[in-house]
């Protein structure tokens, strides 16, 4: 026996969720859902769910995460319960819940603490600018290690402990049985759909923002191995500077375009942004256009002048590593791939 | 004398023609006796052949017609027309059906078929023969109506007819008038109180004068018929003359001793023995109930208009119709049904109705604050078990809107539904919307499988299969449960008796033809509209209370009433009043009287249906249909039975 709990509305909706209660259950975005399987069908259960207030139902579920916002359920509900947006708010708030550290659902559920930490992490950068006289020598080779410590440690001490938290929602606490072999045969799928995010295509009309975002992965995980094991700023090759450019550019442009079309609120997808999409898209944007215009400005011999530019640029990097990797959307990457990994695992 | 005859059978497009063989049909009868034309057409009810059959009937002045085609049910009345047109009486017309009795039935016997029309056709000939003209009987009517039930239903009908330039005595058995819309304080889908409602139709009323109101009143016997009914009403006292002195009348009320439930409130409160609903009740005057009332004279010592001298009145009146319109009684659950009596905290929903009202800022039942409401519908409908088969239309848009409102009234009120289906139907599922998105919670069960009410530790924990959450078990605590009671008729429509009034399997009462006779019954001369004819809610009750007023003026307005010919006839020296005929007319229509030397039966012409169940009956073979004479019958029978 279950017992309702309408508190839970109220929590769902600090995450972004609205309107959901307006659902009367008529099970049309389920239908009309082309990721929604028999087995697997969503949205109708989960807002049922949501309404409910079973919270460990939801945490157990993985549909949250096989649901990539087409937004056609939301096109053809017929009580304008926004369900695709529910699926949106529920993983955020399932990323909250996986996170031990909790900060989180602190930086979804409050914008003023956002703020506050994206203004923390700037002043600390200007400190340590500060602290080395805003030499740029020292600095760049600072950055250049911080980089690499960041990821390593942010990889260790938040996103594993938070995968494996994930798993024991999902697999471990409901019981479920699965071979270890299994653990390994499907990994493959996880990279799979780390790199190509290929169910997404099963979303009808979406071609177009599949390929996008496919060139999205390959420019940011591509940067990223430029800049961190390349070292892009200090690299003499031509080559290695020129796919740098090039890799920078897929990222500004392909975000400004996401950013673009938040603004106009044409798709489904786009039409309710909460301060974690903003901030998601915003930064990766000023990433990859700040790192081309330094690279630009290194190449033209402009940065000693104007090395403000490039504490900028630092500053972007630091929020970007410190709060939007291990507490913001880019988790949502993370955990998708997982949460299809699971899904084979269970299947 | 040999009739002329006009024979007419039809093609109906194929339907007819494509399994008889109409052309034999038309040469086995062209040479029978008294035919004098016999035409085969494509529609006969068609426009050019109307004409063509006027033309004929004029010019070769027949005297007799005969159609053979559809169903009587759909062209009686339009070939009757046709030969009215041609200056012939329509009782010189007969039907032959031989298409639903021929064609439609035996399309796999083409020569069976012809050959059974052939007959049917015949007969309709034999009976044509000896067909007569006739004229509709004139009987004299009152032009006055009765409307019994003075609620919304009953007001606004007798607004209508007053309206139409015809009196009306209005008979409200309370001592104040609105009926049940008067206790539903805020009213779906407008907002509106039901005082408000009553206060309009109220001050309406009483400007008229052509109405005439009684409260306090029932008709207690009936005699006559359409046309003419004397109703005989017993009028109980109000024991009040007029108004009391200013702030007289809360003292006098104050001083009575006598203490008993409060219906107005379904006895969640107490009144006095003198006593009104509500402060503004219409009639202003307030009333002292005589079934409680001690006598002791506390309230005549301070108001001087208290009379308790005053004595029951019988009063008769005489009106060409009736109209109906006693409302219904809200359902109230078995004992155990849902806890019901068995746990503190349950009402039904005209119980939570009066608390929404009765309550200020706070929601207080029982000494407790309520904050979880938990609704059950249907109950008393839809059962699968019980009597109650049909859904009572009013209860879900009420619950859903009483949800909304105590929302809305009260601070911190979490709502569950515990519903079937939800049927919020037409314009009221704006409220079902309005309550989803305001955050009240549905459940769903299926009727073999109903929500279960428990208290454990005084909490009342409600538990519930959800459909909705593939059959989940669900539970909720809640402070109140409120019981979503149906309608169901009047415990005491003895009224309907005195007009031997037919009642539904449900037992409201009943129309003739629920699509195209809504209003009418099968009593000649009496109406039904509001909820006393099945679940209503206000404006489907006013609806039809418009609609009956308009038919029960029909009846009546033009002073006198035709009545069909077709009616069973006494010979006065066959019958030796047997009585078996008296008890056999399901529409009493026969009584006694004396005949000279004698008693006999006598029909009462308007109200004789023509049903025919008198005539096999009587011993004496003293009864004659009009135009089913035993002739008739018997020589349509030996053109049938005939080769
Ligand atoms: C809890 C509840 C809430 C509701 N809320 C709404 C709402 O918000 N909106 C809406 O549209 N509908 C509502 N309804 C429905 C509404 O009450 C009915 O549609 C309406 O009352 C029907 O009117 P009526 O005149 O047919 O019957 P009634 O209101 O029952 O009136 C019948 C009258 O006839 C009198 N009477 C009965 N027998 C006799 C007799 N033998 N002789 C003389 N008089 C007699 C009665 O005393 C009564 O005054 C609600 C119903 C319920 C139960
Ligand atoms: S389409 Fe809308 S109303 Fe229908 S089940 Fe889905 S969310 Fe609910
Ligand atoms: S209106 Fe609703 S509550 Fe009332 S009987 Fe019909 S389905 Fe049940």
């Amino acid at each position: 026996m279950a017992a309702i709990n309408p508190e839970f509305r109220t929590e769902l909706k600090k995450y972004g969720a609205f309107d959901f209660n307006a659902c009367y259950n008529c099970g049309n975005c389920t239908a009309v859902c082309s990721l929604s399987t028999t087995e697997d069908s969503f949205p109708r259960e989960i807002l049922r769910f949501s309404t409910l207030g079973l919270q460990d139902d939801i945490k157990s579920s993985l549909k949250p995460w096989l649901c990539y916002y087409c937004g056609e359920c939301s096109t053809h509900c017929p009580q304008e319960a926004n369900p695709g947006e529910l699926m949106m708010s529920l993983r955020r708030w399932l990323s909250a819940q996986y996170d031990w550290t909790k900060l989180s659902g602190l930086l979804y559920r409050s914008l003023p603490i956002t703020i506050i930490a994206l203004l923390i992490t700037a002043i600390g950068v200007l400190a340590f600018g500060a602290f080395e006289n805003f030499q740029l020598e020292p600095i760049m080779k600072f950055a250049h290690q911080f980089e690499m410590i960041a990821i390593a440690s942010v990889f260790v001490l938040i996103l594993l402990p938070n995968v494996i938290r994930m798993w024991w929602f999902i697999l471990k606490k409901p019981g479920v049985k699965v071979p270890l072999s299994k653990y390994f045969v499907e990994i493959r799928e996880m990279v799979d759909h780390m790199f190509t995010q290929k169910r997404a295509l099963e979303c009808d009309k979406n071609r177009f923002r599949w390929f996008e975002h496919f060139i999205l992965v390959i420019g940011y995980l591509g940067l990223l191995f430029v800049t961190v094991f390349l070292d892009w700023f200090a690299s003499k090759n031509i080559f290695i500077i020129s796919f740098g450019y090039l890799l920078s550019t897929i990222v500004f442009v392909v975000t400004f375009d996401f950013v673009s079309s938040r603004m106009k609120k044409q798709k489904e997808i786009s039409k309710f942004s909460q301060p974690a999409d903003w901030l998601f898209v915003i930064w990766l944007f000023l990433m990859g256009f700040s790192a081309f215009i330094v690279r630009l400005f290194i190449d033209t011999g402009l940065l000693d002048k104007n090395i403000w530019l490039y504490f900028f640029h630092l500053i972007i990097l630091v929020q970007w590593a410190l709060i939007i990797v291990p507490f913001g959307k880019w988790t949502h990457f993370l955990y998708r791939s997982f949460a299809m990994y699971f899904a084979k695992i269970k299947a | 004398m040999n009739k002329k005859i006009g024979v007419y059978i039809c093609h109906c497009g194929g339907n007819i023609s494509d399994y008889v063989d109409v052309e034999k049909v038309r040469k086995s009868i062209e040479n029978d006796e008294g035919v004098f034309l016999v035409k085969t057409t494509m529609f006969a009810c068609g426009d050019a052949n109307q004409k063509e059959m006027v033309d004929d009937i004029r010019r070769n002045e027949l005297d007799g017609v005969v159609v053979a085609s559809c169903s009587p049910k759909l062209h009686l009345i339009t070939f009757r027309a046709v030969t009215e047109r041609a200056g012939l009486n329509k009782y010189n017309y007969v039907h032959a059906n031989i298409r639903e009795q021929v064609s439609w039935a035996h399309s796999d016997d083409k020569a069976g078929a012809t050959e059974k029309a052939i007959h049917i056709v015949k007969s309709a000939l034999a009976k044509v023969r000896l067909a007569e003209s006739l004229e509709p009987f004139k009987i004299p009517a009152k032009k006055a109506v009765a409307i019994i039930g003075g609620g919304v239903a009953g007001m606004r009908a007798a607004i209508e007819l007053s309206n139409m330039g015809c009196p009306v005595t209005l008979i409200e058995r309370e001592h104040f008038i609105g009926g049940r819309i008067a206790q539903w304080d805020v009213l779906f889908t407008t907002d509106q109180t039901g005082k408000e409602l009553v206060t309009i139709l109220y001050n309406d009323l009483i400007s008229r004068d052509n109405i005439t109101l009684f409260t306090g009143a029932e008709v207690i016997s009936n005699t006559g018929c359409i046309g003419d009914f004397k109703l005989k009403i017993k009028v109980t006292p109000r024991f009040i003359k007029e108004n009391c002195h200013k702030g007289n009348l809360q003292k006098a009320i104050l001083a009575c001793p006598v203490e008993v439930n409060d219906e107005f409130n379904f006895d969640m409160t107490k009144r006095k023995a003198i006593y009104h609903n509500f402060p503004s009740e219409y009639p202003h005057l307030p009333a002292i109930d005589p079934k409680n009332c001690t006598r002791c004279g506390e309230c005549e010592k301070i108001c001087e208009s208290v009379d308790l001298s005053q004595k029951e009145e019988l009063i008769e009146v005489q009106v060409g119709s009736v109209l109906m319109a006693t409302g219904f009684d809200p359902y109230i659950p078995a004992e155990g049904e849902f806890g019901f009596h068995e746990f503190d905290n349950l009402v039904t929903l005209p119980q939570f109705k009066r608390m929404i009202e009765l309550n200020d800022s706070k929601l207080i039942f029982g000494g407790k604050e309520i904050r979880n409401i938990a609704y059950i519908y249907c109950v008393g409908s839809r059962q699968t078990d019980g009597e109650n088969k049909y859904c009572s239309r009013y209860c879900c848009t009420s619950a859903i809107h009483a949800a909304i409102l105590t929302r809305k009234k009260f601070s911190n009120i979490q709502n569950f539904h515990f519903t079937r289906g939800i049927r919020t139907y037409g314009k009221q599922e704006v409220l079902y919307a309005e309550s989803l998105k305001g955050g009240d919670i549905f459940l769903q069960n299926y009727e073999d499988d109903p929500p279960v009410v428990n208290q454990q530790n005084k909490m009342t924990v409600i538990t519930v299969n959800d459909i909705l959450t593939g059959k989940r078990e669900m539970s909720v605590n809640a402070d109140l449960v409120v019981l979503v009671t149906g309608m169901v008729p009047r415990a005491d429509n003895s009224v309907g008796s005195l007009f031997k009034l037919p009642k539904g399997r449900d037992h409201f009462f009943n129309e003739i033809h629920m699509k195209l006779r809504p209003v009418e019954t099968v009593i000649d001369g009496i109406t039904i509209c509001g909820a006393c004819q099945g679940p209503k809610n206000i404006m489907e009750s006013v609806n039809s209370a418009l609609s009956a007023a308009t038919k029960s003026f029909s009846y009546i307005s033009k002073g006198e009433l035709e009545i069909e010919p077709i009616i069973a006839q006494i010979d006065n020296d066959q019958c030796t009043w047997c009585r078996v005929c008296a008890e056999a007319c399901p529409f009493d229509a026969i009584h006694k009287e004396i005949n000279g030397t004698k008693d006999i039966a006598v029909i009462n012409n308007s109200v004789c249906k023509g049903c025919g169940m008198c005539l096999p009956v009587c011993p004496s073979d003293a009864i004659n249909l009009i135009a089913y004479s035993n002739r008739e019958i018997e020589s349509m029978i030996d053109a049938l039975a005939g080769d």
